[in-house]
C-alpha cells in the first residue's frame, strides 16, 4: 500500500516540470502563432512566413547547412564509432574520451578558439561565411553523433556477424546486410541530435562572423521587433518539422528491430 | 491525477507570486533597479587603480548600487535593499517590461523611454528632485549644462523629457578605424561602410536602429553636406527630420544600401567588434563613442594597433541612456519613490559618476558643481598634457562643462587626442551641432523596418543557386527511391 503511494508520487515532480516547461509554454506559443496584434484567430502568420522569399530563403538555407553539417558529421562519426566499438585498440578508453572531452570545455570558449585557428588558416573569415559555419557546427555537434552510434555499436552481438560469416558472407557483405542496418537506431537518434540544432544554433554563426540569418537568428529578431506572433509562429514551424523528423525515425526504427528480431 | 489536478489549480497562484511586488517583513524598502550590463562600478578595484585627483582619491572598493545602500541609511536613517539586475537591449527590457517584469528604476536609452513615456509608464520625480538648494539632490546641482538643455527642450505628448528622466550616459556614433590603414577622411562618411576600398575588413553593429541611421546618413549624404542644407537656419531641426524619415521610398533606399553594406563588409557583429579591432583583424568598426573609448584604450596596451575615432561628417546619432522611474514598480509608494530619487542622486555626485565613467568607459551626464570638480578633473588627468610634452591643443569642452574661472572650459591635450579617446568621450561642439536623435519607429514604420532588415539579413530564396535546388530534388529522390525499395523487400 505504501509503496504505491511513494511510487506514483514519485512522478509528481517530473509531472510539475513538464507542465511548467513544456507544456504551458507550448499552449503559449500556439496562442501567439495563431493570433495577430490584436487577439484575433488568424492564419496569417502561417501563409506570411511561406510567401515571404527571405523568410522560406531562410529555411532553405538552414536546412541545407544543417544537412551539409549532418552528412560531415555523420561521415566522421561512423568509421570513428565503428574502429572504437569493434577494433581490438589497447587505449580504446583514451580515445573515447578525446572524443568526448570536448563537451565538458565551455561552448563559446572552443569556438572562440576555432576562430582563431581558422584566421589563422583562412586569414579572413569574411570570405567563407557557410564552409566556416559548417566547420564550427560540425565541431560542436560531434560527439553528439558519435556517442549514439558507438552505443548501439558495442552492444551489438558479435554471435551474428560471426553467422554471417559462417553462412559465407564477406566482410563487405556483412557490413553493408549486418552491421550498417543494425546501428541504424544509432545513426539516426545521432542525426536528429544534430541535424535539428545545426538549423537553429545561430550563436555559431555569430561567432564564426556568418551575418545570413538561420531559423533561431530570425525568431530573435522576430521578438526584438515585438513580433511575438510571427517569431511564434516559427517556432512551430520548426517544431512540426522535428514532429515530421520523428515520425519517419520511430517507423524505421521499429523496422529495424523487426530486422534484429529475425 | 487528483494531486495533478490541485497542483494545476495551484498553478497560477504559483505563477503570480513571481509577480506581485515583494514587501519585505521589516522596514526595509526595496528597490528592483534594472540597469545595462556592465553599466556601473562594480567595485573591487586593484590599489593602483586608484585615481589621484588634486581634490582627493578615488577608489571602487564596492558595487556602487551597494555603497548606496550604507550611504542611504546613514543620510535618511531608512534600511534599503538593491536588487540589481540587468538588460542587454532596450527591446529586451521592453519585452520584459511588457510580460510582467516588475522594475521601480530602469536605465533605457532616450528612444526607449519616450516610448514608455508615451504608453504611459513612467512616473514624474517629485518637485523635490529639482530644489538646488537640498544639499542631497546631486543630480540637479552638478548635471551638464549641456544635458540640462536638452532634456529641458525636447519633449513628448507636452511632457518634457526632464519631469520624467535624469541623464546616466550619453554619446555618439561613429567609426572606429586603425589610423595606419584608414585616412581620416574616408572614416569621416557613412559611405565607408560600402567603400570597396575596404572591402571585408569594416565590421558593422548588428542592430537595426544603429544600421537604419547609418544608411540615412549614407542615402542622404549629398543633401546633408550641400551648403544650402547646412546653412538653413532651422538646420537642426531639418536635420532631425531628415534622420527620422521613416517614409517607404527611404526604408526601399535604405534596404538596397544596407545589402550592398552587407556584402562589402566583413560581418555585422554584436560584441566582437572592439576585441577585432584590438587585434587587427578589421580595419574600422561602426561604433557607440563609449565603446570606443574602451577599445582605443585596450589597443594602447597592446601597442601595436593605432586606432582613432571619427565622426562623419553627415550627422551623427545622439544619444542619452536615463534613469526612469517605472509606475508598476513606484506604485505610488512613497518611500519608493524617495528611495529611487536618492538612488540617482547617489549615482550623480562627482566621485561617483567618475568611478562609473572610469569602470565602463562611458561619458557620464555630470559635469560637477558645487558637490565636487572631480569629472573636470578626472578628463584632465587621462587625457591633460604632460608639461613638457609639445605637440599640443586647447580643446574647448565649454558646451559641456561651460564656464570655469570666468573663462569657457577647455584644456590643454596632446594634439593626438582630437582624434582619439578625449574627442570620443567628449566631441567637440562642432560635432554636437551636426548631431540628431533618433525618435523611436511607430508600429508600422518598426514593421516596415524590420521587414527591411530581415531582407538586409536573410538569404533570399530567389538567389538559392539552380545547382542547389538540384541537390535537393536528388536527396528528396534518392530519400523516396530507398524507402520504395524498403517497402518492397519487405514483402
Amino acid at each position: 500500500m505504501k509503496m504505491t503511494i511513494s511510487r506514483k508520487s514519485l512522478g509528481i515532480p517530473y509531472g510539475i516540470f513538464l507542465f511548467l516547461f513544456v507544456v504551458a509554454p507550448l499552449i503559449v506559443i500556439v496562442y501567439y502563432a495563431f493570433t495577430n496584434g490584436s487577439g484575433h484567430f488568424t492564419f496569417e502568420n502561417l501563409t506570411g512566413f511561406f510567401r515571404d522569399p527571405n523568410t522560406t530563403g531562410t529555411l532553405v538555407y538552414s536546412l541545407v547547412l544543417a544537412f551539409v553539417t549532418t552528412c560531415i558529421c555523420l561521415g566522421i562519426a561512423y568509421p570513428v564509432a565503428y574502429v572504437l566499438a569493434m577494433g581490438k585498440l589497447k587505449f580504446k578508453s583514451v580515445l573515447m574520451m578525446l572524443f568526448i572531452m570536448p563537451m565538458w570545455i565551455n561552448f563559446t570558449l572552443r569556438i572562440t578558439a576555432l576562430k582563431e585557428i581558422l584566421t589563422l588558416i583562412e586569414g579572413n573569415l569574411a570570405f567563407y561565411p557557410f564552409l566556416n559555419s559548417v566547420v564550427g557546427m560540425t565541431y560542436d555537434f560531434l560527439p553528439f553523433m558519435i556517442l549514439p552510434i558507438y552505443t548501439t555499436l558495442s552492444k551489438l552481438d558479435l554471435s551474428l556477424l560471426e553467422a554471417a560469416q559462417d553462412l559465407g558472407a564477406d566482410r563487405k557483405q556483412t557490413f553493408m546486410r549486418v552491421i550498417l542496418p543494425l546501428s541504424m537506431p544509432g545513426v539516426i537518434s545521432g542525426i536528429s541530435m544534430v541535424f535539428l540544432p545545426a538549423m537553429t544554433n545561430y550563436v555559431v554563426l555569430d561567432m564564426l562572423y556568418n551575418s545570413t540569418y538561420i531559423m533561431g537568428s530570425l525568431i530573435g529578431s522576430y521578438f526584438s521587433a515585438y513580433n511575438w506572433h510571427g517569431g511564434s509562429m516559427i517556432s512551430l514551424i520548426l517544431l512540426a518539422l522535428i514532429c515530421i523528423f520523428t515520425l519517419l525515425s520511430s517507423g524505421k526504427e521499429e523496422e529495424t528491430r523487426g530486422g534484429s528480431i529475425l | 491525477m487528483k494531486k495533478f489536478k490541485i497542483l494545476s489549480a495551484l498553478l497560477p497562484f504559483i505563477l503570480l507570486s513571481g509577480t506581485v511586488p515583494v514587501r519585505a517583513e521589516d522596514d526595509t524598502v526595496i528597490l528592483r533597479v534594472c540597469n545595462w550590463e556592465e553599466y556601473v562600478d562594480e567595485g573591487g578595484w586593484d590599489e593602483e587603480e586608484t585615481i589621484e585627483l588634486e581634490s582627493g582619491d578615488i577608489y571602487g572598493a564596492d558595487p556602487l548600487y551597494e555603497e548606496f545602500e550604507a550611504w542611504y541609511y546613514e543620510n535618511y536613517g531608512q534600511k534599503v535593499k538593491v536588487e540589481y539586475s540587468c538588460f542587454g537591449t532596450n527591446e529586451e527590457l521592453y519585452n520584459m517590461l511588457t510580460l510582467g517584469d516588475v522594475y521601480d528604476l530602469v536605465v533605457p536609452s532616450e528612444y526607449m523611454f519616450m516610448k514608455l513615456l508615451e504608453e504611459d509608464m513612467l512616473v514624474p520625480y517629485s518637485a523635490d528632485f529639482f530644489d538646488e538648494e537640498k544639499k542631497d539632490n546631486y543630480y540637479i546641482r552638478n548635471v551638464s549644462p549641456f544635458i540640462r538643455d536638452t532634456f529641458e527642450n525636447n519633449e513628448i505628448d507636452g511632457h518634457h523629457w526632464n519631469e520624467y528622466a535624469a541623464g546616466y550616459m550619453w554619446g555618439v556614433t561613429g567609426i572606429l578605424y586603425n589610423s595606419d590603414s584608414v585616412s581620416k577622411e574616408d572614416a569621416s562618411t557613412w559611405k565607408i561602410l560600402d567603400n570597396p576600398d575596404y572591402f571585408r575588413q569594416i565590421t558593422v553593429k548588428d542592430n537595426v536602429r544603429d544600421t537604419y541611421f547609418a544608411a540615412l546618413g549614407a542615402i542622404k549624404s549629398d543633401k546633408l553636406l550641400s551648403e544650402g542644407f547646412r546653412n538653413d537656419p532651422a538646420y537642426r531641426d531639418k536635420l532631425a527630420e531628415e534622420m527620422n524619415d521613416v517614409s517607404p521610398e527611404t526604408i526601399e533606399k535604405s534596404l538596397d544600401y544596407l545589402q550592398r553594406v552587407r556584402d562589402n563588409v566583413y560581418s555585422f557583429e554584436t560584441d566582437s567588434g572592439k576585441a577585432d579591432m584590438v587585434t587587427g583583424k578589421v580595419l574600422a568598426n561602426y561604433q557607440w563613442s563609449g565603446d570606443a573609448v574602451y577599445a582605443m584604450d585596450q589597443a594602447e596596451e597592446e601597442d601595436d594597433v593605432c586606432l582613432s575615432f571619427a565622426v562623419p561628417d553627415e550627422c551623427t546619432n545622439l544619444w542619452f541612456d536615463a534613469m526612469v522611474m517605472l509606475k508598476k514598480g513606484i506604485s505610488e509608494d512613497p518611500r519608493k519613490q524617495a528611495a529611487a530619487e536618492a538612488y540617482v542622486n547617489f549615482m550623480s555626485r562627482p566621485d561617483n559618476a567618475v568611478r562609473n565613467m572610469y569602470y565602463i568607459g562611458y561619458t557620464s551626464s555630470i559635469s560637477g558643481g558645487p558637490d565636487g570638480d572631480q569629472v573636470f578633473e578626472y578628463m584632465d588627468y587621462v587625457y591633460g598634457a604632460e608639461e613638457d610634452e609639445e605637440d599640443v591643443v586647447d580643446y574647448d569642452v565649454s558646451y559641456f562643462f561651460g564656464e570655469r574661472d570666468g573663462e569657457p572650459a577647455s584644456i590643454t591635450a596632446p594634439a593626438e587626442q582630437v582624434d582619439r579617446q578625449l574627442f570620443a568621450q567628449y566631441p567637440t561642439e562642432e560635432v554636437m551641432n551636426r548631431s540628431s536623435l533618433m525618435f523611436y519607429f511607430d508600429a508600422k514604420a518598426n514593421a516596415d523596418i524590420n521587414r527591411m532588415w530581415v531582407g538586409v539579413r536573410c538569404y533570399n530564396i530567389k538567389n538559392v543557386p539552380v545547382l542547389c535546388w538540384v541537390i535537393i530534388a536528388l536527396v528528396i529522390i534518392a530519400g523516396v527511391f530507398l524507402a520504395i525499395r524498403k517497402k518492397k523487400n519487405e514483402r
